[in-house]
């Protein structure tokens, strides 16, 4: 029977970590059960490349060393290997058992459960049961992009990526060379800011409008990355959160409660209509025409224009 | 174990764990499967197959220099007389799972300030001990939206066992209800949701927030009957199998309804629109997506949803004085602003048990200032 490998890793890990010198390729192979049972050299090799590429993965330090004799050893090295002292109280650790579980992503929710158990061996108090429910509160992060965790790691290694990108209005997506800065998930939606090389200037990308596959490439970055990259903003103004400008129009008594709830001022006019002052941003035409004809336009000219224009479209069926 | 995350098999992950496991079991000896499972949040399954691994593992199989871990079922015992393990400094993916989680969870509004402090006293020692591994985890935010006052009563209401009183707003229906509540639990997904007991409808519902007009903590007690709590990594918005179906074919600009209604199919059409299928317990409420799409697309079935739309169009456009001829749509209709009837959307609400939603089905995705739609590059 093959043997697992996580067996595999496990050894791999304790042999690399007990030892005081340098192990070459060689030893560990006539340690480890699995390296004997993996035939050729060249299967080997590779097994033991992925393997030691994911041990580093989960934050294991592998110093590569050559002996006198030219030959390559490796080692964990317990000090450098060593979680430095950390004490942290029972609510400290309740906090944080909270906050280890609200990764909707596989990988995310294995490397916070994985940081927690490593404070859970140092000493991490038990007191609480951290997957049990805090208080009333269960904060969920979701993750449904298929772009996330690649781009995730793109961010974390600055690799250069390549992807396909459906503009909201466009009818096919296109081909972006993007140097990836971070992501941010706002309103339960993920975005990516960085460098659009082609474009020659940051952009902000939904990630549920990446198509396809999300390709790193090799090569440095040609831009800085700033020290502060704002998603946020660049999206509320999508959303039209941001604006300094208003609308005036009438709507129908008892109606448009969250037209009401932005409004800077409501007036009744007595005859079944209120007459609302209200942010004008982007998108508040469409906004407006949900409402059918509980909803009038005042001013602007533009925006009246707009919504009979809408209104118009529908109205034709 | 509710709330317990989802522990798939993964080589990595077993691995990370078993590496904690024997610095942990080490210093614990004859601990309890099941209080090492309750502290790794594993089931004690997972563990278990984790100690059938463990003593096949060591420095070298040829020596016999194994770990001696062995189990009676109920406890673990751990031979081995040497160190072989001390506490592993956090990786990278790690720093940034743990404490990117952590700065979102410590800004949501409604958090208890006590909590509040210890998570931000976690975080910075945390912080600390991953050294530069914490560094790649400023790339990775999330900002959880939540309505802070109304947020307060309603944690208030659970831990003091009381019932709400709120006046909800339902997009589906333009209007406001007032109804009581028995509040279950508060969850962030994106925006925050009550999952409550409505005593209106006798059935389990999730009201959002920002949607919470108005809300009182009252008196009476509150006593929701005894129901499992969902597993809510499928989403919020679960519609059910025998919601009836609703066909929606849109443009290129239109494409933002697969990303924000939840669906069934979404096919692509030539012109680079989609012909979208969906479920939802009241297809009538979809005349504002109709409306909203304009020329952007249209609710091909069913056909009164369209209809409905169209008369709401026209019935509008009068208030701009339009030209009324032009249009047929076969019936008399009162003239003028006052008096026009709106259309009644039927107030059915689906039956107590099965099925479980937010209050006003696929709209509980509303986004933004002005709706769903957000323009993009």
């Amino acid at each position: 029977m093959a043997i697992a490998k996580a067996e595999r890793l496990m050894n791999l890990a304790l042999c690399l970590l007990g030892t005081r010198r340098p192990l070459s390729k060689r030893e560990l192979r006539e340690s480890i059960e699995a390296y004997l049972e993996a035939g050729s050299d060249d299967s080997f090799n590779r097994m033991f490349e992925r393997d030691k590429d994911d041990l580093r993965e989960l934050g294991l330090v592998i110093a590569t060393v050559e002996n006198l004799d030219g030959e390559v050893g490796y080692l964990a090295s317990r000090d450098s290997n060593r979680l430095p002292p950390i004490t942290l109280d029972a609510e400290e650790a309740a906090a944080l058992g909270l906050a280890a579980k609200v990764w909707q992503q596989a990988r995310l929710a294995g490397a916070a459960s994985g940081a927690l158990q490593k404070l859970r061996a140092a000493g991490l108090p038990e007191g609480v049961d951290p997957y049990e429910p805090h208080g009333a509160l269960e904060p969920r992060i979701p993750v449904h992009e298929a772009a996330f965790e690649p781009l995730m790691l793109a961010c974390r290694d600055r690799r250069p990526v390549t992807f396909d990108y459906r503009k909201a209005t466009a009818a096919r997506p296109g081909p972006r060379h993007v140097e990836p800065w971070a992501l941010e998930c706002w309103r339960g939606h993920w975005y990516l800011a960085g460098w659009d090389r082609d474009r020659g200037a940051e952009r902000v990308f939904r990630l549920s409008r990446i198509t396809g596959k999300v390709r790193a490439r090799s090569g440095k970055y040609t831009a800085d990355v700033p020290d502060v990259v704002t998603v946020r903003e660049t999206v509320a103004g999508w959303a039209g959160d941001i604006t300094d400008r208003s609308a005036l129009i009438r709507l129908r008594t008892g109606s448009g409660y969250p037209l009401r709830a932005k409004a800077a001022s409501v007036r009744e006019l007595g005859d079944g209509w209120d007459e609302l002052e209200i942010p004008y941003g982007h998108g508040l035409d469409a906004w407006l025409v949900e409402f059918g004809p509980d909803v009038v336009v005042l001013e602007p000219a533009e925006l009246r224009a707009d919504v009979v224009d809408r209104l118009r479209a529908v109205a034709k069926g | 174990m509710a709330g317990k995350p989802a522990g798939p098999t993964n080589a990595i992950d077993q691995t990370r764990r078993m590496l904690s496991l024997v610095t942990y079991l080490r210093e614990r000896p004859g601990a309890r499967i099941e209080d090492v499972a309750r502290a790794f949040g594993i089931t004690e399954d997972e563990l278990i197959s984790d100690l059938d691994i463990l003593p096949l593992c060591g420095t070298s199989f040829r020596g016999g220099d194994l770990l001696d871990i062995d189990t009676d079922g109920d406890r673990i015992w751990w031979h081995n007389p040497d160190d072989v393990a001390e506490p592993l400094r956090i990786a990278a993916d790690e720093a940034t799972a743990l404490l990117v989680a952590a700065r979102a969870v410590s800004t949501l509004p409604g958090l208890r300030e006590g909590d509040r402090q210890a998570l931000l006293r976690a975080t910075a020692k945390v912080e600390d001990a991953s050294g530069e591994a914490a560094a790649a985890s400023s790339r990775l935010s999330v900002t959880f939206e939540a309505e802070g006052g109304v947020f307060a009563d309603v944690d208030r209401a659970i831990s003091e066992r009381r019932r709400l009183w709120i006046r909800y707003y339902s997009p589906s229906r333009d209007e406001l209800t007032e109804r009581e509540i028995d509040p279950i639990r508060l969850v962030s997904v994106g925006h925050t949701y009550v999952e409550a007991w409505c005593r209106r409808s006798e059935a389990r519902r999730t009201f959002r927030l920002d949607r919470v007009a108005e809300i009182k903590i009252l008196d009476e007690p509150s006593a929701p009957p005894e129901i499992e709590l969902r597993d809510l990594s499928e989403g919020l918005v679960q519609p059910a199998a025998e919601d009836p179906e609703v066909v929606v074919e849109v443009g290129p600009g239109g494409r933002w309804v697969a990303e924000y209604y939840p669906h069934d199919s979404a096919e692509e059409l030539p012109d680079g629109g989609l012909c979208i299928t969906l479920r939802t317990p009241e297809p009538a409420s979809l005349r504002r997506l109709a409306l909203r799409l304009g020329r952007d697309g249209r609710i091909v079935s069913p056909p009164e949803v369209a209809d409905s739309a169209r008369k709401a169009a026209r019935e509008a456009l009068r208030a701009y004085d339009e030209p009324q001829g032009g249009y047929d749509d076969g019936e008399g209709r009162p003239q003028g602003l006052s008096g026009a009837p709106r259309d009644g959307a039927p107030n059915a609400s689906p039956g107590g048990g099965g099925a479980h939603r937010p209050d006003d089905g696929p709209h509980g995705v509303h986004d933004g200032l002005y709706g769903r739609q957000e323009q993009g590059l």
